[in-house]
């Protein structure tokens, strides 16, 4: 007995003081040393930049749904825009872009900010290994190229929101460059122009290594779309022409019709138009809690609806109300189909974002397509005076809206500017899809939010009175030289990089 | 073996009853000199002899002495014992023992191994079940609240099943684990139900927690549960029942006639900036948009969906020891029903403690724990809503149902179209886990000096939880329904190895030990989710699409080698010192190991001559012990850089930056230095002080990173926080006659901290954007923001601080912004208290006993994030508003220089985070009050009882404090979306009344 309740002891006491091997690896996770150390690991880096611009990850130790790239990339825009009307005061940080109060504190442009690096350190972790590999085969040099893409594509929208306009202050300070992972971790910002700088390089990187592997991904006509865009900001309008040309040209995309126009949203990723989306599948649809849609559209339960396509807009539309594009503003109706009113607010909601699968909240969003080449052309055309060949291609994208009878034909109507012409084509034809506010500040234009909806400070349901013009209110107008066009740094860039300077 | 081990002792008991076969019998009976009941299991034995006997029921005894005079040492736990000069023959023999309120030589279990509590030499307290049970509750930590000098506990929830957070002397870490380290039974961890446990010892500094190396930063809780006591079978068994009630704090909402002139403050004529205001309020358009009726429709959100909720307790237990065995078996059920509509929670537990001694050798101890607990929790957005919504909304349809709601619905006027009781009504979120542990000891002396002693656990749990929205609710999952499950596997070994040793030669004795201790776990997780479910069931089978699975573990190893040493000298020079050598597979290969000693040392000058048989002080002690413990609990490859694989694009895996990478991270280690004084007086009075220096050096803190690296945090090595503290114990027995006795214990922790050493201010900022900054000279958790200075008198704009500073840096004055971006951010306070505390009396007249206790706290900031929902100055009109204690004085117009709250018209920005909602979050509160009545003897004797007692508690009676907001309790983990000291919408903290019947038998 004694001597088995030994063995016993003997056998625990060896179990328990042999050397364990302490080593423990992350079951979800590899270490950044073998991801760059195999291609499997490098494109699975490339897949998850593109899933954080979809993804709700973790901020704050939360994973909270108002937390999306792409939901914030078109709240922080668009919201601020004439296109869209606040029907709902709120406590959501995203008011602040219709009534102009921007806190370096508000949670959207925290995130968005912290997000937008994340994808830039993830790109930069394969740039660096691929180079370091010097392998240049033809899957290599994609995976690469659009790893520069996505560099460029997300400093430029940062630029965009953070900084002011190229074509009003190209010094102004920019953002913080991300373009390799040894930099300190403290860094100032750069000015606008050395951001477009490294922005165009990494663009012009990017359409050499690419070619195209479908929509979902970037490619090198969405490469050459990039340049287009941003030499249009930069007004650099030859270069502008030059590279939508190019994405015109290669003949792989085409206008949607007056019959396809109207399915294009909900199928992106089939679309003619599509040069480059971000592709949701069906376990993305985030419902009401952190969707694109769900603020702009609602079918009853699936979304906030607070905030609707604006009288504005709409006015600017009315002349033709057999425009196609009216397809994606659709009124709230009660029985009599009479325009049901939120807070004494039309309720016209928005369904760029919704229908992808029949689904309320489910869309691939468009981050490039072709119409926005034609008008990148025509602006550029405009501003080089060449109005006929501007006028052009603004009919090019009329006689696909079901505007073939009423064409401009060359001719500019009285009392406008081709680049007038150019513009209110853009923000229809572009309505929503985070255009409008960068294309009326950089050509020095004020916005003019003379409407009646809850960006006015104090209002109420019953100050609005939906014959008369709102007057009196801060803000109504918004100058391009007005500091909140853009937004503050986020508090934590600034607390914990003291060489980053504030925003006026 | 055993059997000749057995044969031998009984031949030895055989010899030595012959040996004495001159002996006579003697007869009596043991009683409390308190209240003279009998006390059975009394140890009666002859002086100088193995001769002994034990005390029946009756307190009455019978065994042999020699003839002639002999001393009879009549000893029993908790009571001082007694030497009695008997004459062989003697009969009826009377003996009162008297109860040991000082319980010096009570056996302390500390550490490793047990200690007597004069043999200390380290700040160790020691809660006995009596002072515990006071309160009950599922968790130990809500028990111990008051009860011990140095302890923070916050009960920052009161959802079902919820446990408190405890702090032991300031927090010292950041964010590795702050919550001391539980040891079970001498074995680390481990699951145990509150009705079982025999006593809670809180070891306080290195000299006891060194032991525990680097799991011991946040000091060690030691956690024994029951043994038999006495021979014969023991029943007890405990009762209670009674009811909760949501405590909303200074929560109070509007009611619709509140709501309704509140609401008016929106209807001012003033436009900012424009030259025609008139700042009058515009009745008419008012009550156009707000039509009178409005008044009549008053409903209480809140009320509806906090409901008064029972809560039952039910305990039994026996125990007993033959001459082989001691055992104790509990069986133990709790169910609380939670005061938020469909929360509940409830637990069983089934515990055996045996040892069986095979020879006087070898024990051999097997312990069980058996647990099972589900419940109901609840969604965040269905609290926040039954706050929210709006008076004026009936959540009820006209048959008394919640009512179903969507944008559609006509009239509503709450912000958002939800019902919360209709979604509460139409969803599931369950929980259910069992738990079972099960303890294998082996004790073997193999000579009189030296002994093998073995602890060994095998521990597994399955927790499986669920969330289910039926289709049937209006909002996100309308039409298609939701559901997700998660199961957690956790199960893990830990194996103690430890020779012992003791020798005494003359006045010289020395003891300690040696070894080696192992422990490891895994937690594996996995589960789905879904939607499209047909209305009606709940299973993942069920769903149609959206489906989505998940799955992951996680793994923990720790070895280390232990040891200590304890030398005394005349039993009053005693000195101590441990050393253990950790291994951690947290750390980079270079950083595995670490080493933490201590040393500590009492001097118990009571003992000495001097001091001997005086009237004043029966006893004091002189402490001091110095040595370090460390951290590691931060979880498996913190010091790798990684990338999370979690995630898909186009239906592609996607790997995710998730963590950068560190490999010189290693152990934050603390050096502790604690002196401390007990002293005791008129045999009444005990009084402990101790004071304290705890260094953490390398706090394993996620530094902040500038967001555009693309990472939040990093882990790093980053500064030290120095705690410095005195804590005060007092107990004290006031009055104590035959009848009455009134007695009180009081508790009190000054504790400071301070950082230093960090190389540049590090500023967390959290959800909400609330900053807090770690800087040197600055306190943890320091708030950071905007400091608040009101209403500007003549734009009603809320009004921020800017410091104006010179070229070199330094503030020199300040002025007022309402420009919020332009406001400077500045420290505001910390969320830790300065000091805290309690004061507990218990009075007895006869057979009634009275027990008030309370815990103070003072000197913290609360965040009260909630109100910048509830206080929003209408930038968001359609939620419902808090009642400020004062009334609400919004601006009027120019010149309104006695405004509080912002002009509607003007007030962008106010609800950005600032001063505006951070609170002192000092409170006193009546924690308990527990008033009981035991039966006299005889009355229970009727019943075939030996006691019986009945009692009535309320908890939580009431809280005085200034805090706006929920209670001040708040989280001060600094883990997941919360930051510490900030409230948020919570399950409030409960009232809870509760009739408790015991039963001895």
């Amino acid at each position: 007995m004694k001597k088995k309740i030994f063995t016993i002891i003997t056998l625990v006491l060896v179990a328990a003081s042999s050397c364990k091997n302490l080593n423990v690896n992350p079951s979800d996770a590899i270490s950044t040393g073998t991801i760059v150390t195999t291609t499997d690991g490098l494109t699975n880096a490339l897949n998850g930049a593109y899933a954080l611009f979809k993804d709700h990850i973790e901020f704050n130790g939360l994973v909270d749904g108002n937390n999306m790239y792409l939901r914030q990339f078109y709240h922080l825009s668009d919201f601020a825009s004439d296109d869209i009307v606040c029907g709902q005061a709120t406590t959501d940080p995203l008011f602040y872009s219709f009534n102009l109060g921007h806190s370096p504190a508000q949670g959207n442009t925290r995130y968005y900010w912290y997000v937008s690096y994340k994808i830039i350190t993830g790109v930069n972790t394969v740039i660096s290994a691929v180079e370091k590999s010097g392998k240049t085969d033809a899957a290599t040099n994609q995976l690469l190229g659009e790893c520069y893409f996505l560099r460029a594509f997300c400093h430029f929208n940062l630029v965009r929101l953070f900084a002011k306009p190229y074509s009003v202050d190209p010094n102004a300070s920019g953002i913080i460059l991300r373009t390799n992972l040894t930099d300190p971790a403290k860094k100032a910002r750069s000015t606008v122009k050395e951001v477009y700088d490294s922005v165009i390089a990494d663009s012009e990187k990017a359409a050499g290594l690419m070619t195209w592997r479908g929509p979902q991904y970037a490619s090198q006509a969405a490469a050459w779309s990039l340049l287009a865009r941003v030499n249009l900001y930069k007004e650099d309008n030859a270069k502008a022409i030059e590279w939508s040309t190019k994405v015109i040209g290669s003949g792989k995309f085409t206008l949607a019709t007056n019959e396809t126009f109207p399915a294009l949203f909900a199928n992106a990723t089939t679309a003619s138009e599509t040069i480059f989306c971000v592709a949701f599948t069906a376990v993305d649809d985030y419902g009401k809690f952190g969707s694109i849609a769900s603020m702009i559209y609602s079918d009853g339960n699936s979304g906030w609806g607070e905030e609707f396509a604006s009288s504005s807009l709409r006015a600017a539309m009315a002349p033709h109300p057999e425009d196609v594009r009216w397809l994606y503003i659709i009124p709230l109706k009660d029985g009599n189909g009479v325009v049901q009113k939120k807070n004494g607010i039309e309720v016209y909601y928005i369904s760029k974002f919704s229908f992808q699968g029949g689904l309320p909240n489910l869309s691939s969003p468009i981050m490039f397509r072709i119409a926005e080449l034609y008008l990148i052309r025509a602006e550029a055309e405009a501003k080089m005076g060449n109005t006929g060949a501007a006028l052009d291609d603004v009919d090019m994208i009329r006689k696909n809206r079901n505007l073939e009878g009423s064409l401009y034909n060359k001719v500019v109507p009285a009392g406008k500017s081709a680049l007038d012409v150019v513009l209110e084509e853009k923000r229809i034809e572009m309505a929503f899809e985070g255009h409008r506010t960068y294309d009326v500040f950089r050509n020095k234009r004020t916005l003019n939010k003379a409407y009646w909806g809850y960006h006015l400070a104090g209002v109420k349901e019953t100050d609005i009175d939906l014959s008369k013009t709102p007057a009196g209110y801060p803000n109504i107008t918004v100058p391009y030289t007005n500091p909140r066009t853009i937004y503050y740094l986020p508090i934590d860039e600034i607390l914990s990089n003291p060489l980053a300077t504030q925003n006026p | 073996m055993t059997r000749k081990i057995l044969l031998i002792c009984s031949c030895a008991l055989l010899f030595c009853l012959k040996g004495f076969s001159q002996s006579l019998p003697v007869t009596g009976r043991v009683v409390s000199a308190l209240d003279k009941q009998p006390i059975a299991g009394v140890t009666v034995s002859v002086k100088g002899t193995s001769n002994g006997a034990m005390t029946k029921t009756d307190g009455t005894f019978s065994l042999n002495v020699p003839a002639g005079k002999s001393t009879l040492t009549i000893s029993f736990i908790g009571y001082i014992t007694k030497n009695v000069e008997v004459t062989g023959g003697q009969t009826n023999i009377q003996v009162q023992l008297a109860e040991d309120v000082q319980q010096l030589n009570d056996v302390v279990v500390v550490g490793y191994t047990s200690k007597k509590q004069n043999e200390l030499t380290s700040a160790v307290t020691v809660v006995s079940s009596n002072k515990l049970k006071d309160v009950t509750a599922n968790d130990i930590g809500t028990m111990l609240q008051g009860k011990v000098a140095g302890l923070q506990v916050v009960n920052s929830s009161g959802a079902p099943g919820a446990i408190a957070e405890i702090r032991l002397r300031g927090v010292s870490s950041v964010n590795a684990n702050q919550s001391p380290l539980f040891v079970v039974d001498g074995i680390i961890g481990g699951n145990y139900d509150p009705n079982d446990v025999e006593s809670i010892t809180v070891l306080k500094d290195a000299g006891a927690t060194a032991l525990y190396g680097s799991q011991a930063n946040a000091g060690v809780i030691i956690v024994t549960t029951k043994t038999a006591k006495q021979g014969e079978t023991r029943f007890e068994a405990k009762i209670s029942t009674g009811f909760r009630t949501a405590d909303f704090g200074k929560m109070k909402m509007m009611n619709s006639n509140e709501m309704y002139d509140y609401q008016k403050e929106r209807y001012r004529d003033y436009i900012v900036g424009a030259p025609d205001n008139t700042y009058k309020i515009d009745l008419a358009a008012f009550y156009r948009e707000y039509p009178l009726s409005l008044r009549d429709q008053d409903y209480n959100w809140s009320k509806e969906s906090f409901k008064s909720a029972p809560i039952y307790n039910f305990y039994l237990s026996a125990s007993g020891k033959t001459e082989k065995n001691d055992y104790y078996v509990g069986a133990s059920y709790y169910k609380e029903k939670g005061t938020f509509i469909n929360t509940n929670f409830e637990r069983v537990n089934l515990r055996g403690n045996s040892t069986y001694h095979f020879s006087k050798k070898l024990d051999v101890t097997n312990n069980i724990n058996l647990s099972a607990s589900q419940g109901k929790s609840y969604d965040y957005m269905d609290m926040y809503y039954s706050f929210l919504n709006m008076p004026w909304d009936n959540p009820y349809d006209a048959n008394g149902q919640p009512r179903y709601v969507d944008s559609s619905t006509p009239g509503w006027q709450s912000r958002d179209p939800i019902n919360p009781l209709h979604t509460i009504q139409n969803s599931d979120h369950s929980y259910k886990g069992f738990n079972i542990n099960y303890d294998l000891g082996i004790n073997y002396r193999i000579t009189n000096w030296l002994t093998f002693a073995s602890t060994n656990r095998v521990s597994a749990s399955f927790d499986k939880s669920m969330n289910y929205v039926s289709p049937l609710t209006a909002g996100t999952y309308h039409g298609t329904g939701y559901i997700d499950e998660l199961n957690t596997l956790n199960y893990g070994v830990i194996s103690n190895q430890l020779f012992k040793f003791d020798f005494k030669m003359g006045d010289h004795a020395i003891n300690g030990f040696v070894g080696g201790a192992f422990e490891s776990s895994k937690i594996e997780y996995s589960g789905g989710s879904g939607k499209g479910l047909p209305e009606g069931l709940k299973v993942l089978n069920v769903v149609s699409n959206t489906q989505q699975v998940n799955g992951y573990n996680n793994k923990y190893i720790l070895q280390s080698l232990l040891s200590q040493v304890n030398y005394s000298y005349k039993g009053r020079y005693f000195v101590s010192g441990s050393y253990r050598y950790d291994g951690s597979a947290n750390f980079s290969p270079n950083n595995k190991y670490g080493g933490f000693p201590s040393i500590s040392a009492a001097w118990l000058a009571s003992n000495e001559e001097f001091l001997a048989d005086n009237s004043i002080i029966n006893n004091l002690k002189i402490r001091g012990a110095y040595g370090f413990t460390g951290t590691q609990d931060i979880g498996a490859s913190r010091y790798l850089g990684l990338f999370s694989l979690t995630t898909q694009y186009n239906s592609l895996v996607g790997a995710v930056p998730y963590q950068l990478e560190n490999p010189n991270l290693t152990w934050e280690s603390k050096r502790q230095i604690n002196a401390g004084i007990d002293i005791g007086l008129f045999k009444r009075v005990n009084l402990t002080v101790d004071v304290y220096r705890n260094d953490t050096k390398d706090l394993l803190l996620q530094v902040s990173q500038p967001l555009s690296v693309g990472f939040e945090t990093k882990w790093d090595n980053a500064g030290t926080v120095i705690n410095k503290g005195i804590e005060v114990g007092i107990n004290s027995t006031n009055i104590k006659t035959k009848d009455f006795e009134w007695s009180t214990d009081f508790t009190i922790n000054f504790n400071n901290n301070k950082l230093s050493g960090i190389p540049s201010d590090i500023v967390k900022t959290g959800s909400w954007g609330i900053s807090q900054i770690y800087r040197n000279g600055g306190n943890l958790f320091e708030f950071y923001m905007p400091k608040w200075l009101g209403v500007d008198a003549q734009t009603g704009a809320p009004v921020w601080e800017k410091l104006i500073y010179n070229t070199e840096g330094k503030a020199v004055g300040s002025e007022k912004t309402s420009n919020y971006a332009e406001a400077t951010t500045q420290e505001m306070g910390s969320a830790l208290p300065k000091y805290q505390g309690g004061f507990n009396n218990s009075f007895r007249y006869k057979n009634f006993n009275l027990r008030v206790s309370t815990y103070f706290n003072y000197g913290n900031k609360v965040f009260s994030n909630n109100l910048r929902f509830t206080l929003n100055d209408l930038g968001d009109p359609k939620f419902n508003q808090i009642q400020l204690p004062d009334g609400p004085k919004v601006w009027t117009g120019p010149g309104d220089t006695q405004a509080t709250q912002p002009s509607p018209q003007n007030n962008t920005n106010s609800t950005e985070t600032s001063s505006r909602y951070l609170k002192d979050g000092s409170y006193f509160t009546i924690r308990n009050i527990a008033f009981s009545y035991t039966l006299p003897t005889a009355w229970a004797n009727k019943i075939a009882m030996k006691g019986v007692s009945v009692g009535v508690t309320a908890d939580n009676v009431a809280t005085f404090s200034n805090f706006l907001g929920q209670d001040p309790q708040t989280t001060i983990t600094p883990n997941g979306f919360s930051t510490p000291g900030v409230s948020d919408f919570k399950y409030p903290n409960n009232r809870q009344y509760l009739l408790t019947v015991n039963f001895n038998f």
